[in-house]
C-alpha cells in the first residue's frame, strides 16, 4: 500500500485530499457531501485509534465511550456554546476522562486493558440511562439549533486534518518512537529511561480528545441524542477499520476507514444484518490471515 | 417484613447466582485451559435459548427436554469452532499475549456474526414463551417454579462437573492442563484433544443455560452480552482456572446484584456487575485470587 511512498510523497498526496475536500461542498450533491461527512468522521476515529494502540499495542475499545462523551457534551451544551466550543469541550471531556481511565487502567496488559476499555464504554452507557431515567427524567435530549451542514462539515474536516497531522507527527518523534519502544517491550523502554506511564496516557488522551471532538462534531446530525451513542459497535467498528488497512502505518487507517465507510454506506441500510455478519468474519478472517504480532497491527518487522 | 425482604432477597439472589455459575464455569474452562478470551460467549447461551423456544413453540417440545438436544448440538459446534479458528490461532502465537489478544479479536468478529445471523433469523422483536410460571411458597417468599427448576439444574450441572474435575481421571488430565501445560503434555495429555473437548463442553454449558433461562425471561439477539460480562466477573472473582471460586463468585455476585436492585432500581443492574469488573481489575490486575 502507500507504505511503498516516500514520506514527502504521502504528506503531498494528503494535502492535495484536503485541498479537494476543502473545495469539494461546492460541487459535491447533498447526498454526497454528506456522505463524505461519515468517511471523513470513520477516517478521523481510526486514524486517532492507531496512533495510539498500534504502536503501543494496547487494544482499546474505549473508542465508542469517547465518541459518546464528545456527543453528550454538544447535547448538553450546545445551545450555551457558540459553535465550534462544544467541539473543544467534548474533546476536553474525553481527554479528561482518558487521563482518569489511563492512570487506573494503563498498567494493565493484553486482555485485560481491552475488557477495561470495552467495559468502561457499557458502564458510561448504562450511568447515563440510569442518571436520564432516574434523576433527570429524560430518555433523550433534542440538539436545538443545531449548526448549517456546511459547517458541521469543514468542522469535522477540521478534526480529521487534526487527527492525521498528529498521527504524522507522532511517527516522528521522539514520543512516536517511545511509545513504539514500550509497545515492544515495556520494561526495557522503562530501563532505557523512557517515562512509560507518561507517555502513554499522554498520547492516549490525545488519541480521546481527537476522538471525542469527532463525536461533539458528529452529534448534530442527529438532532436526537440518547445514551445508545455509547455504541459498542463504534469501538468495534474503529478496531476492524484500522486492522483492515494496517494499523501501524498512516495510510492503513484511512484507506480501512474509507473502504468501510463506503460499504456501509451502500450494505449498510439495504442488508443490514447480512453486512454486520459479514464485518465480523472479515475480522476473523483478517486475525488469522495476519499471524506476527498483535492481532496484525504490525504486519512486517519494521526497521 | 423485614425477615420476608431478606428471603426474598437470599433465595433470589442464589436462584441468579446459580445460573450464572453454569455460564460463568463455561468460559473459565475456555480461559482457565487456553487463554482463549471468549467474549462471544453469551451469544451461545442465546442461541441455546432461541433453539428451545424454537423446539418448544414449533413443535411443542418441553423446554426441559430440548436440553437433550441444545448440549450436543452446542458441543458439537464448540468442537468444529475450536478446530477452525481457535487451536489455528493457539498453535500460530508465539507469546502468550499475543494469543490472548487475538483470541480476543476473532472472538468479536464471532460475537457480530452470530448476533446478526440470530437477527436474520428470529429478528430484533422480543420472543417469549410460559411455562411452569406457578407460585411456589419458599420460606414465606414466593418465587416462579420455572426460576427454581433453571437454578437447581444449573447448580446441579456446575457442581457435577466439578465433581468430575476433581474424581475422573479424565479430570485429573485437565486439572493438570490447567496447572502446568507443559508438565502434563510430558506425561502423555493429548493437550489438541483436551482443548477440543474442554471448548466444546464450555460452550455447551452457555448452550444450556440460555434453554433454562428462556422459560422466564424474554429472548432478543441481544441477550448474551450481559451474561459474557457477567462471566466474565464471575471468573475473574473467583480466580481463573478456579473451578469451585467461580461456583462460589456467581452465587455472591447474584447475592450483589439482587440485593441492589431491592435497594433503588433494576436500572442498577449492569452499572453493578461493570463496576465490579472495573474495581476488580484496577486493584488486583490478575484477578481476585490471581493464578
Amino acid at each position: 500500500m502507500a507504505r511503498a511512498l516516500h514520506p514527502r510523497a504521502f504528506a503531498l498526496v494528503l494535502f492535495v485530499a484536503l485541498l479537494v475536500l476543502a473545495v469539494a461542498p461546492a460541487v459535491l450533491p447533498t447526498y454526497a457531501r454528506s456522505l463524505t461527512l461519515a468517511i471523513l468522521a470513520d477516517v478521523s476515529l481510526a486514524v486517532s485509534w492507531a496512533f495510539f494502540s498500534g504502536p503501543s499495542r494496547y487494544l482499546s475499545l474505549a473508542t465508542g465511550a469517547f465518541f459518546g462523551a464528545g456527543a453528550y457534551t454538544t447535547a448538553l451544551t450546545g445551545t450555551r456554546l457558540a459553535w465550534p466550543l462544544p467541539v473543544l469541550a467534548g474533546g476536553a471531556v474525553a481527554a479528561a476522562m482518558a487521563i482518569f481511565v489511563g492512570a487506573l487502567a494503563l498498567r494493565l496488559r493484553g486482555p485485560y486493558f481491552a475488557i477495561f476499555t470495552f467495559g468502561l464504554a457499557e458502564l458510561a452507557k448504562h450511568v447515563v440511562i440510569w442518571f436520564e431515567t432516574g434523576v433527570t427524567g429524560t430518555v433523550g435530549r433534542l440538539i436545538l439549533s443545531p449548526p448549517g451542514p456546511l459547517t458541521l462539515y469543514y468542522t469535522v474536516l477540521g478534526v480529521t486534518a487534526a487527527a492525521v497531522t498528529a498521527a504524522l507527527l507522532l511517527r516522528r518523534s521522539r514520543w512516536g518512537y517511545a511509545l513504539a519502544g514500550l509497545g515492544a517491550d515495556e520494561e526495557r523502554a522503562e530501563t532505557l529511561g523512557i517515562h512509560t506511564t507518561f507517555v502513554k496516557i499522554a498520547i492516549f488522551a490525545s488519541s480521546a480528545a481527537l476522538m471525542g471532538a469527532v463525536g461533539a462534531a458528529m452529534a448534530p446530525r442527529w438532532t436526537y441524542l440518547d445514551p445508545q451513542v455509547f455504541s459498542p459497535f463504534v469501538s468495534f467498528q474503529t478496531v476492524i477499520m484500522a486492522l483492515l488497512g494496517g494499523a501501524t502505518t498512516v495510510a492503513g487507517p484511512i484507506m480501512g476507514a474509507v473502504f468501510i465507510g463506503l460499504a456501509s454506506e451502500f450494505f449498510l441500510l439495504r442488508f443490514r444484518y447480512v453486512y454486520m455478519l459479514a464485518l465480523g468474519v472479515a475480522l476473523i478472517v483478517v486475525t488469522l490471515a495476519l499471524p506476527s504480532g498483535l492481532v496484525g497491527l504490525r504486519p512486517r518487522a519494521r526497521r | 417484613m423485614k425477615l420476608s425482604l431478606l428471603l426474598d432477597i437470599v433465595v433470589g439472589g442464589l436462584i441468579t447466582g446459580g445460573i450464572y455459575a453454569l455460564v460463568a464455569l463455561g468460559l473459565n474452562l475456555q480461559y482457565g485451559l487456553m487463554r482463549v478470551l471468549n467474549v462471544a460467549h453469551g451469544e451461545y447461551l442465546m442461541l441455546g435459548a432461541y433453539l428451545t423456544y424454537s423446539l418448544h413453540v414449533g413443535f411443542g417440545v418441553n423446554p426441559l427436554l430440548t436440553l437433550a438436544v441444545t448440549a450436543p448440538l452446542a458441543f458439537g459446534a464448540g468442537l468444529l469452532l475450536h478446530r477452525l479458528l481457535y487451536a489455528r490461532v493457539l498453535s500460530g502465537s508465539e507469546t502468550p499475549e499475543a494469543l490472548e489478544s487475538r483470541s480476543l479479536v476473532i472472538s468479536f468478529g464471532a460475537l457480530f456474526a452470530l448476533q446478526n445471523a440470530a437477527l436474520l433469523i428470529w429478528s430484533a422483536d422480543l420472543k417469549g414463551y410460559g411455562y411452569l410460571s406457578i407460585p411456589v411458597r419458599m420460606l414465606g417468599a414466593v418465587f416462579p417454579a420455572n426460576r427454581i427448576v433453571a437454578a437447581v439444574v444449573a447448580l446441579g450441572l456446575s457442581i457435577a462437573f466439578y465433581v468430575f474435575l476433581r474424581r475422573s481421571l479424565a479430570g485429573k488430565a485437565i486439572r493438570g492442563l490447567m496447572q502446568d501445560p507443559e508438565a502434563a503434555e510430558l506425561v502423555g495429555i493429548d493437550l489438541g484433544r483436551v482443548h477440543a473437548i474442554c471448548f466444546g463442553v464450555g460452550i455447551a454449558m452457555s448452550a444450556v443455560t440460555g434453554s433454562l433461562v428462556s422459560m422466564f425471561f424474554e429472548l432478543t439477539p441481544f441477550m448474551g452480552l450481559p451474561y459474557t460480562v457477567t462471566a466474565l466477573v464471575v471468573i475473574i472473582l473467583g480466580g481463573l482456572g478456579n473451578v469451585a471460586g467461580s461456583v462460589v463468585g456467581a452465587l455472591l455476585l447474584g447475592l450483589a446484584e439482587t440485593a441492589s436492585v431491592y435497594v433503588t432500581t433494576s436500572d442498577i443492574r449492569p452499572i453493578v456487575s461493570y463496576g465490579i469488573l472495573s474495581l476488580i481489575l484496577i486493584l488486583r490486575p490478575a484477578g481476585l485470587l490471581g493464578r
